[in-house]
């Protein structure tokens, strides 16, 4: 090997030496506490109305004992503004001013459900019932 | 101070380790050359290895603020040994204060002095921030070993809340007999008119109504209603909140009673304090300035305590609310301990406002449709709770965050003055 290979091997070799010396890792983030912010939190409220709206969907008991005292305790407040209450209405005023949908969840003498698995009040229903009782 | 090797030296002694090999390996020892810098250089940073001798302490421009507000810590860090330092600096984060700079911040401390770090401070929120002591990493001259603590010891920063000048407040139905502004039902000394009687001995000559006296035949003499002080006590409801990454309905009720009770207090009104939640904490009704800062020290440590025990009015000490006082609830109506206990107190005839914090803006509709259906359910629920509240007797004043407090104290002002006869029954 002739003296000008041997000095650009070593000007190569302490060019890699210099890269890796530059490639050594660099320190660690000093350890300190973490920004923790607080985690958001949803209501019990709409957590419990969440679920009571998905049960209600496939459950004719779930719809009956659970949401429809809601419904009439809703209903009730709205009708109280306009002079009304649910208990005096007659079926005929009650279909006209909550429609037919609402009227059968929320009537006074609704009995408990027959089949108690059947069908119960799907949330597509709900909100047009919810509709009805905004513009009230 | 905890020592530890820097992440460089078990590089710098494998590539020395590697050159001499490399020597052996091929007989050249050229190879060998190289690594012997890197052998001195591990070596005498090994050997000379000392542990630096810095102390240092934190110290804030002042140690309260309102929220919002800028401040500035001083970290000093001072070098007592022979040799110069290199320092890294990170004082301690949370997710309520703003730091600038965020990151560490490294600086070269001379052998026998003393340098000075400054950071710039923002509160995010009310509350005790705890500021120290922050973490820092020496490092010797030639870098090879790295040395870990903390520097100085905690120091609390008190950030207040942020207050609303309210122009009006809830005029209370019964008034205490110490003096104050608001005008009262009784009959004495005062300035507001009430009345007409017939003179009677021990009248003064000055509250003689000269007019109806030459109307009527006889001395009349003005009877006038006094301006009294009443007793306020603002009951904060902690039971549970709804929050969003940026804020929550506890934040926005902290907020609304401190400039509910500065106000009360500046209108010279006794006013006390119940956080009613979880844990229970109260502050007796007083008057004065020292008692503002009494209840905004009490409010920023309020906090959502989870309990399931079930409290109600029998769990308040009589004390604490007084006969004929105005009870100002500060509540998002989420948990039914709460809402039982506002009925209970107004059963039991106490002059009873609701401020009800809206928890409708920290909490957006789940992402399904039954989910906005349950929103939408959970928005007239709502409705059909503040009416029925309503129904019984007790104003309710909503207030969203972003709003001001002052249109829905008007609110139930009117509400209070057309539902007087019945509140007073």
């Amino acid at each position: 090997m002739t003296l000008a290979a041997e000095i650009t091997l070593i000007v190569l070799a302490g060019v890699a030496v210099a890269t890796c010396v530059k490639l050594l890792p660099a320190p660690r983030p000093l350890r300190r506490r973490k920004a923790v912010s607080a985690a958001p939190s949803r209501p019990q409220q709409l957590v419990t109305l969440e679920r009571l709206v998905t049960t209600a969907g496939p459950s004719a008991v779930s719809a009956h004992a659970y949401l429809r005292p809601l419904l009439i305790q809703i209903v009730s407040h709205r009708l109280v503004a306009r002079g009304q209450t649910l208990d005096r209405m007659a079926e005929t005023t009650g279909r006209e001013v909550l429609g037919d949908q609402l009227w059968d969840i929320v009537r006074p003498e609704r009995p408990f459900p027959a089949d108690r698995h059947g069908p119960g009040v799907q949330p597509q229903e709900l909100g047009a019932m919810l509709e009805v009782i905004r513009r009230l | 101070m905890n020592g530890s090797l820097a992440p460089r030296t078990p590089g710098v002694l494998a590539l020395a380790g590697a050159g001499l090999i490399a020597a052996l390996a091929t007989g050249r020892p050229e190879l060998a050359l190289i690594a012997v810098p890197f052998l001195v250089f591990a070596g005498a940073g090994l050997v000379l290895v000392r542990e630096p001798q810095v102390t240092g302490a934190v110290e804030l421009e002042r140690v309260r603020v309102l929220e919002g507000e800028e401040l500035t810590a001083t970290v000093r860090v001072r070098n007592d040994g022979p040799e110069p330092v290199e320092v890294e600096v990170a004082p301690a984060r949370t997710a309520q204060l703003a730091v600038v700079p965020a990151g560490t911040v490294a600086v070269r401390v001379g052998a026998q002095s003393e340098i000075e770090v400054a950071f710039s401070l923002r509160p995010r929120r009310w509350g005790a921030h705890g500021i120290g002591p922050v973490a820092i990493r020496a490092r010797d001259a030639l870098g090879m070993t790295n040395w870990e603590g903390r520097l100085g010891e905690r120091v609390d920063l008190r950030a207040f809340p942020s207050e609303e000048r309210l122009r009006e407040l809830v005029a209370p139905l019964r008034t205490q007999p110490f003096l104050g502004t608001h005008v009262a039902r009784a009959r004495a000394e005062g300035i507001e008119f009430a009345d007409i009687r017939p003179f009677q001995v021990g009248d003064r000559v000055r509250q003689v109504n000269w007019r109806a006296t030459a109307r009527r035949g006889s001395l009349q003499v003005n009877q006038r209603h006094p301006e009294h002080s009443s007793d306020v006590v603002l009951l904060l409801d902690t039971f549970e909140e709804a929050r969003d990454e940026a804020s929550g309905t506890l934040d926005s009720a902290v907020r609304t009673a401190a400039s509910l009770a500065r106000a009360h207090l500046g209108q010279r009104d006794r006013v006390g304090v119940v956080d009613f939640g979880g844990t229970l904490h109260w502050l007796e009704p007083a008057f004065g300035t020292t008692q503002l800062y009494r209840i905004v020290d009490a409010l920023i440590s309020s906090n959502i305590a989870f309990s399931y025990a079930w409290r109600n009015v029998d769990s308040l000490p009589q004390r604490v609310l007084p006969p004929g006082a105005l009870i100002l609830v500060i509540t998002p109506l989420l948990d039914e301990r709460s809402i039982a206990l506002v009925s209970e107190l107004r059963r039991r005839g106490c002059d009873l406002t609701v401020v009800e914090v809206s928890p409708l803006d920290h909490v957006p509709p789940g992402p399904t449709a039954a989910d906005a259906v349950a929103y939408e359910l959970w928005r007239l629920q709502r409705e059909a709770l503040r009416a029925h509240l309503q129904a019984l007797g007790i104003a309710v004043a909503v207030w969203r965050p972003g709003g001001t407090l002052g249109p829905a104290l008007e609110e139930v002002n009117a509400f209070r003055r057309s539902a007087q006869p019945a509140l007073r029954a």
